[in-house]
């Protein structure tokens, strides 16, 4: 029975339009305006320091943000570097100098969990003087960030990098993917009355 | 893309049923219980994911708090994890089985 089940929800996540509907339909709606400052959420970068295609989807879309003048300041978020490897901040900051973005205009922060990062970025904006966000990461993920840098007293636009629709079976399993892997993530933070 | 990847898996699907009916002489009774195992050989591995996941999640939030060292819950997010957890799957589910052959009875 069991086994039925889960075979039939591997064909309704693959051959079904389910996943991006489900996607579409938790995912918080793009809200573009001036702002403070545009804050793009941690991912993660390959051992050589290169960027993930994540990262650097998030990257770029802030880049292009910054560029249309919606903000001063680009203060990217993330893990911390280790053995020889630079911290994932550092690196989307070398990469948005070598593509002409001043670097009186970058901020880095460090931080392992989005709450951490809610609460450094805070702190480190607040410093700034800044009260308005554009927050960049993924549809589903900024569902779960946005109220933890409300929490921290930051005025909140979500800024979507992707809205992780999938074209084919592939790509709607790996939605139906990053939907559980949320709804998770927003379960663990309810239990530890984070969210 | 969908109607290549299913017109394929029916295609070859087709293919290994003549072969196995017309070359092999299997007996067309003995598909279904062959799908009955698969099926209880995929829901074995959804047992054995479900359980490597919990287990995995609550040793790393242990270890968290523990240690104090961060260990991400992300390194779970990994494919061969589920890969893994299909061959236990299977491997339980032909165990459970309970047929000895008898080459080691």
């Amino acid at each position: 029975m069991l086994g039925l089940g889960a075979l039939a929800a591997l064909l309704v996540c693959a051959f079904t339009p389910l996943p991006n509907l489900v996607s579409s339909w938790l995912a918080l709606p793009a809200r573009i305006e001036p702002a403070g400052a545009i804050v793009v959420l941690g991912s993660s970068i390959f051992p050589d320091g290169s960027l993930s295609g994540t990262a650097l989807r998030r990257t770029v879309y802030a880049l292009r943000l910054y560029r249309r003048g919606l903000a001063p300041l680009l203060l990217f978020s993330g893990p911390p570097g280790s053995g020889g490897r630079p911290s994932e901040p550092a690196a989307r900051a070398d990469f948005a100098r070598e593509l002409g973005i001043p670097g009186s205009a970058l901020l880095t922060v460090t931080a392992q969990t989005t709450r951490e990062e809610a609460t450094k970025v805070a702190a480190e904006l607040r410093r700034h003087g800044v009260r308005r966000i554009l927050l960049v990461s993924e549809s589903q993920h900024l569902r779960r960030a946005n109220p933890l840098f409300e929490q921290e007293g930051l005025e909140v636009l979500p800024a979507p990098a992707d809205l992780r629709i999938g074209a084919d079976p592939e790509g709607r399993l790996e939605v139906a993917r990053e939907i559980i892997k949320e709804l998770a993530a927003r379960l663990l933070y309810r239990l530890q009355g984070r969210a | 893309m969908d109607v290549v990847i299913l017109g394929l898996t029916a295609l070859t699907s087709l293919a290994a049923y003549a072969v196995g009916r017309h070359r092999l002489r299997l007996p067309a009774r003995a598909l279904r219980p062959a799908v009955d195992r698969m099926l209880e050989g995929l829901g074995l591995a959804v047992v054995f994911f479900a359980a490597n996941l919990a287990i995995g999640g609550a040793g790393i939030l242990l270890g968290r708090a523990v240690s104090g060292q961060f260990v991400s819950l992300y390194v779970l997010d990994d494919s061969v994890l589920l890969v893994f957890s299909v061959l236990q799957g299977m491997v339980f589910a032909g165990w459970r089985d309970g047929r000895v052959p008898e080459a080691v009875r």
